[in-house]
């Protein structure tokens, strides 16, 4: 074994050229952070693409100006101190998020100031990546649609729908269920009943599926199933789930990121929805549609790509499903109850509030250290 | 200086920058309340016979608070006289004033005249209501598109601003947006006065 390296005293000046350490604890990793946000932005193009096919030019132009503003605040916090940090990809991938968060009939004033915060205010205010305590892509969210909530939420009928279909699923759903006897055992069926019609896609495979393979067994899929399932709703650019999932997938593959919190987060969210959420509407016990309000809005995307960022999630394995339980309350109780959007991204926001004080109480000093500290 | 009372005195500078006119009100009420009270203190720490005599910790605070709370109390009786629509605005944070000069009156220096301490309570209220001002300005002017004085003549009292009152930034009139711009205001000033202690450190270095 050899001789081990001698120790500087503690009050040594550091040489010019040695890295400077951020705030401790340190995560060594295989991969760099650079690498692993251009990975996370990579895998995005799929829903972006699926984005860009149902909604066309305004699905575009509204990626494009919050890529655009997230970038050129990044520039103009930067430069001025000649730093070039657009290559670590984090001002893209904020950016690439907001976009796929937002509408493709937002006016586009909302993408821009709701990137244009998330930089300035969430991530360069505090020192910048690795120093912001909240996710900037979704606080940027929460801004735009806490400032413009109409606006934030203009949704366009994409591709194969008729024209002039604006409302969401999420949003029907509420219209339907604050109108008297509207109770159905599903939401697809509050829908159906409310007369929400989907796309001619949806009705002809569905209609197929439905003649051919599961009418002989007795059962039947609701019309809506299909196009809630691959996102071809009225929404968000990116709300193709599985898409999404897909891109997710790619990324624990590689180990960007790691199963507990997005598994944690959508698992308690699910069990919440499916025992209570059908008594927020007065459908009874076991009502809540799980799979319907799993698919909808961006409860994915914010579950695998924005709760697991390294810099706003606990440390600890305990945080994480402490972190995940909490998303998925949030979550339940915001889009059940609550007025803001689908909810994801304010949860998101508020359990990020949470994190320091799950390291606080969830991380073991090492005993050497709590002894010499004592 | 304790924390609960800081926090105390966050919300009605929360809560009265939302309009400008609002924060005028507030503002002439800190600057009167505080001027009037450091008076009072100043005179009754004059009269006593000695140091010895003179109340300390608890009592002192205790003292202030009664004064502060008496003269606020006037304030909001002369508020709801001269102008009952902005008394009912101010509403439950007018008492609130109170708390604000406290927090004043902590950071006062004792003075060597009567004059010099009436002085440093008037420059240190115009202060605050600077502060406040400015945050009104910016809250309003962003988060609902309008600047809200009072009227006089042909001009309505209200200054609209550009395209904002169509989609203003509501996020900003929100108390999370109170909160948001004072943290900036406090850090603005904090980079300033550190610069200048920089500035003036660098100026004693021997050369």
């Amino acid at each position: 074994m050899s001789a081990p390296p001698p120790v500087p005293p503690a009050d040594a000046p550091r040489p010019s050229s040695a890295p400077r350490p951020g705030v401790a604890p340190h995560l060594r990793v295989a991969m760099s952070s650079k690498r692993m946000t251009w990975l996370a932005a990579a895998s995005l193009v799929p829903a972006l693409g699926l984005g860009v096919a149902l909604y066309g030019v305004p699905a575009l132009m509204v990626t494009g100006a919050s890529l655009l503003c997230a970038l050129a605040a990044e520039l103009a916090t930067t430069l001025p101190w000649r730093r070039f940090t657009l290559a670590d990809g984090s001002a893209a991938l904020t950016g690439l998020i907001i976009g796929l968060v937002l509408p493709a009939g937002a006016p586009l004033y909302v993408p821009a100031a709701a990137s244009a915060f998330g930089i300035l205010v969430i991530k360069q205010s505090f020192g910048g990546l690795g120093r912001n305590w909240m996710n900037p892509a979704m606080g940027g969210v929460v801004f735009a649609t806490l400032s413009w909530p109409g606006a934030a939420s203009w949704s366009i009928a994409p591709l194969g729908w008729p024209a002039g279909a604006a409302l969401t699923p999420l949003q029907a759903l509420r219209a339907a269920l604050s109108m008297p006897g509207s109770h159905q055992a599903t939401p697809l069926a509050v829908l159906e009943k409310a007369g929400y019609s989907f796309s001619g896609l949806d009705s002809g495979v569905v209609g197929w599926i439905n003649t051919h393979l599961l009418s002989p067994a007795g059962l039947a899929l609701r019309q809506g199933t299909l196009d809630v399932f691959i996102g071809h709703v009225p929404g968000a650019i990116g709300a193709s789930a599985p898409l999404l999932a897909l891109g997710a997938a790619y990324l624990l593959h590689r180990r960007v990121i790691r199963w507990q919190l997005p598994v944690i987060y959508l698992g308690s969210f699910v069990v919440l929805s499916l025992v209570f959420g059908g008594l927020a509407s007065g459908q009874g016990w076991s009502a809540g549609g799980p799979g319907f309000h799993l698919l909808s809005g961006n409860l994915v995307l914010a579950a695998f790509y924005a709760a697991p960022d390294p810099v706003t999630s606990p440390l600890t394995g305990t945080g994480k499903w402490i972190l995940g339980v909490v998303l998925g309350a949030l979550t339940f109780l915001l889009r059940y109850f609550g007025s803001l959007g689908d909810g994801a991204a304010a949860a998101i926001v508020l359990g990020n509030c949470l994190t320091p004080l799950l390291d606080l109480w969830t991380f073991r000093r090492p005993e050497a250290a709590s002894r010499g500290a004592a | 200086m304790s924390t609960g009372l800081l926090l105390l005195s966050l919300c009605p500078a929360i809560a009265m920058t939302d309009t400008v006119i609002h924060s005028l009100w507030m503002s002439a009420g800190v600057i009167l309340v505080s001027l009037l009270s450091t008076i009072a203190r100043d005179v009754l720490d004059r009269s006593s016979a000695s140091t010895a005599t003179s109340p300390k910790g608890a009592v002192r605070l205790l003292r202030a608070l009664l004064i502060s709370s008496v003269l606020t109390a006037a304030f909001e009786a002369g508020l709801l006289a001269v102008s009952p629509t902005a008394s009912a605005s101010m509403g439950i944070y007018s008492p609130l004033i109170a708390v604000n000069v406290l927090v004043i009156a902590d950071r006062q220096p004792a003075a060597r005249s009567l004059a010099r301490s009436a002085s440093g309570a008037l420059g240190r209220g115009l202060a605050v209501s600077a502060s406040l001002l400015v945050v009104a300005i910016f809250r309003e002017a962003l988060g609902a598109g309008t600047i809200t004085l009072f009227p006089a003549g042909a001009f309505r009292g209200t200054i609209i601003v550009g395209p904002l009152v169509d989609q203003p930034v509501r996020a900003l009139g929100l108390a999370g947006g109170a909160l948001l711009c004072l943290g900036y205001l406090a850090g603005a000033l904090q980079a300033i006065a550190t610069r200048r202690a920089s500035a003036a450190s660098e100026g004693e270095k021997p050369r």
